[in-house]
């Protein structure tokens, strides 16, 4: 079975050349969603094992959208990664990759990277799923 | 001398006495005219208005008796003589008053025409010859009062003073008559000088032992207390065997000529003093350049004694060129005849160049011409030192000014670079989406597209390596930028804010701008590098001030928030990390300034946009601010007030309390 990726962020070239190079591997089923309001409704709808958050985006910041998310019941468990240019890879690096209590990435990111970040936080649903 | 028209008064109460007086007068040849009078007041009338050759009286009149009577007429009549009359009872009288002053007395009854015509002839003679006397006497006594010189004479035996005289004129000198010298043989010593007296009785000996001394001055004391001087001159009398006998001495009274004298001789030692004592050097020199003077300052520039100096000219100790210089100087001021000014080089014989001032005037004689020229001249070589040595820093400071002021301008340079440079940093971040794009396009396209065309796999390999490049382009930019500006330590806002208001505060009276602030207690720290949230500081408060250009009131507030609304406006991608719910530290800006125009609102925070003139914003003040503020994880929000004016916001992430 697909893994579900839900992928909030506001470029909507990047988010869905990321879709289509997700989808290729045959491993995931990814939700594109480019208005970060619109994150929290079709969560709900879409159910997804893994979040992709952009942290910089207009309307609602990423950080919104997690305090949103950890708010919701049937969204809090959601394993959240922060894909965002807002950081330097460095930074990221010296912050063994977490950043505000979270996974993040740094853009540019390579396919192989987000896939491995994916699986890594993804594998323990897989084990209980 | 002829008794004609002489006028007689006769004072006689006794009318048959006078009419008989009146009636002798008249017999003969009618030389008298008579006047009466039968009283003293009457009398007195008359002498008050005419003059009268002789006056004869009766003593007892109605209102005047005796002696009192004669006193009273004496001094009426002035100068005429005065017979008196007298009764055969009272001659005494009579004669009281001839001692008194009246030329004579006849007696009633016992002289006749004859006898009164000559006694009144007689009366007039006698009145004159003593009038001439008195007049002789007079002038006399003028005369030897106005002589300032006396003589005496000693007589010598066997060499010893026995008898000596003065002149009378001695009591004009000394105050003591030729007299009192006689009665007293001390007093010509006793009133010499006491300091004077030795050479006085030296002198005395001298002419005695037959000497002729030179003329000895001497002080002497007048009897009024006065000290005179005199000059005393003596000169020996000998007999036919030439031994002495005698001695002449003049005194003559030198004290108007010793007085000026003294006076002449302070003055010199004035002058003297003034001209020796004074550090300038003073020269004069005759119409043909010869030296005819020169104060020993100047002796001891040339090194020579005055002698050496007086009748020589320049050449004789300066350089030619120096000597021709003065000289020129010289004569033109004895030809305009005006004084002359100037600094000047003087460099005496084997001494080193000096620099001095100079001034120059010409001499007068009595009647005007010019004779030759003064000059007085000083050394102002240290002068021109100290004023070339000032001149030389000034010029120094000025050339560090200027650099001071080329550093200013590079400072502003680099300012304006670094401004640049977060703004690049701010670029890069945002080629970073882009680029982020193109790698997941690129990673699509090598898994779908034919991967045995060596073209297409080239092409492929080259728009990686390309896409490789710029990101490590913009991660250096970026990396680069961080390192350098975040070096943050746990800061009170308070404090800081505090401390920024002082560099203002000058700005803020200076345009009459009140000053309101609302600082939060216990505000928690935050993380900030001090210096750059200072900038951010100092350039929005700047902002506001410059918003009231007429005064106004500028609010400045902190306080501890927790975050319950999304900081975003429409369309805004601020890059905030904050989350709802996140604990934030603000700072408030309020001003009562006109506002932000709403078409202006979007734009404040892009570079180089400005509403000021050229030259006094960069348009980067607000873009630069804003990165600062973001590298420190916080956010700026500028909103304009509904009340007016605008409110700017820096939040900051509160430091966890421990």
């Amino acid at each position: 079975m697909k893994k579900k990726v839900l992928l909030v962020d506001d470029e909507k070239s990047f988010s869905n050349l990321l879709k289509l190079n997700l989808e290729q591997t045959q491993r995931y089923e990814v939700c594109v969603v480019n208005c970060s309001e619109d994150a929290q409704a079709a969560a709900r709808e879409f159910k997804p094992d893994i979040m992709l958050l952009d942290i910089i985006m207009p309307r609602m910041p990423g950080g919104n959208v997690v305090a949103q998310f950890e708010a919701d019941p049937a969204l809090k468990d959601v394993p959240i990664v922060f894909l965002t240019a807002a950081v330097q890879r460095s930074r990221v690096e010296d912050m063994d990759g977490i950043i505000s209590g979270r996974p993040c990435l740094a853009k540019p990111a390579s396919v192989e990277e987000i896939v491995a970040m994916i699986e890594k936080q993804t594998s323990g649903q897989a084990q209980n799923g | 001398m002829a008794l004609r028209n002489r006028r007689v008064l006769i004072i006689e109460d006794n009318a048959m006495d006078s009419s008989l007086l009146a009636k002798m007068l008249r017999q003969g040849y009618g030389e008298f005219e008579v006047v009466r009078a039968e009283s003293m007041a009457d009398a007195e009338g008359q002498l008050a208005g005419e003059h009268f050759h002789t006056i004869i009286s009766d003593l007892t009149l109605p209102d005047s008796q005796g002696l009192a009577t004669f006193t009273r007429l004496h001094d009426a009549a002035g100068h005429s003589p005065i017979i008196v009359i007298s009764g055969t009872d009272d001659e005494e009288l009579a004669l009281a008053a001839v001692r008194e002053g009246a030329q004579d007395y006849l007696v009633k009854g016992r002289f006749d025409a004859a006898g009164l015509r000559r006694a009144i002839k007689y009366a007039i003679e006698r009145h004159q010859i003593e009038q001439a006397l008195q007049d002789s006497e007079q002038h006399y006594r003028h005369l030897l009062e106005s002589i300032t010189d006396y003589t005496y004479a000693v007589k010598l035996r066997d060499g010893v003073a026995v008898e000596t005289k003065h002149s009378p004129t001695c009591v004009s000198v000394t105050g003591y008559t030729a007299e009192q010298y006689q009665e007293d043989p001390e007093l010509w010593l006793r009133m010499v000088h006491p300091d004077d007296q030795a050479a006085v009785v030296e002198q005395a000996k001298r002419v005695s032992s037959g000497e002729t001394p030179v003329a000895l001055d001497h002080r002497l004391r007048h009897k009024n207390g006065d000290l005179r001087w005199v000059r005393n001159t003596v000169v020996p009398r000998r007999d036919e065997g030439g031994s002495a006998i005698a001695y002449d001495g003049l005194i003559r009274d030198i004290t108007a000529r010793k007085t000026a004298e003294e006076k002449l001789v302070k003055s010199e030692a004035f002058y003297h003093s003034l001209v020796e004592s004074l550090p300038q050097h003073i020269i004069r020199k005759d119409l043909n350049e010869r030296f005819t003077f020169a104060n020993q300052k100047f002796c001891q520039l040339l090194g020579k004694p005055l002698d050496q100096i007086v009748g020589k000219t320049d050449f004789d100790f300066y350089q030619p060129d120096l000597a021709r210089k003065y000289q020129t100087d010289d004569r033109h001021v004895m030809k305009s005849g005006r004084t002359f000014e100037a600094v000047e080089v003087n460099q005496a014989p084997g001494g080193e160049q000096r620099y001095v001032n100079v001034i120059k005037s010409p001499i007068h004689d009595l009647e005007g011409h010019v004779i030759g020229i003064q000059g007085i001249f000083w050394d102002i070589t240290e002068r021109m030192r100290a004023d070339e040595d000032l001149r030389r820093t000034h010029a120094e400071l000025r050339k560090s000014h200027a650099e001071v002021k080329a550093a200013q301008l590079q400072l502003i340079q680099a300012a304006k670079m670094e401004s640049i440079g977060t703004l690049a940093a701010g670029v890069a971040h945002e080629v970073k989406n882009p680029l982020a794009t193109l790698a997941m396009g690129l990673s699509y396209l090598e898994k779908s597209v034919n991967s045995t065309d060596e073209n297409v796999r080239m092409v492929l390999s080259e728009m990686r390596a390309a896409i490789g490049r710029a990101d490590k382009i913009t991660r250096e930019l970026l990396d680069f930028s961080a390192a350098r500006q975040l070096d943050v330590q746990s800061e009170d806002l308070n404090r800081l804010l505090e401390q920024t208001l002082v560099l203002i505060r000058h700005q803020l009276n200076k345009q009459q701008i009140e000053l309101i602030t609302d600082f939060a207690p216990a505000l928690p720290h935050v993380s900030i590098e001090k210096n750059q949230i200072q900038q951010v500081l100092v350039n929005l408060l700047m902002n506001s001030i410059h918003a009231m250009s007429s005064g106004g009131k500028l609010t400045v507030r902190t306080s501890k928030k927790r975050l319950t609304r999304s900081l975003h406006e429409e369309g805004s991608r601020s890059s905030t990390q904050f989350f709802l719910g996140d604990s934030v530290v603000t700072v408030e800006i309020e001003d009562t300034g006109p506002g932000i125009p709403q078409e202006n609102l979007a734009k404040i925070f892009d570079p180089f946009f400005t509403t000021k003139p050229t030259g006094v914003g960069t348009g980067l003040g607000l873009p630069v601010s804003k990165k600062i503020v973001e590298l420190h994880g916080g956010a700026i929000e500028i909103i304009n007030r509904v009340e007016g004016g605008v409110r700017v916001t820096v939040m900051l992430r509160a430091d966890k309390t421990l």
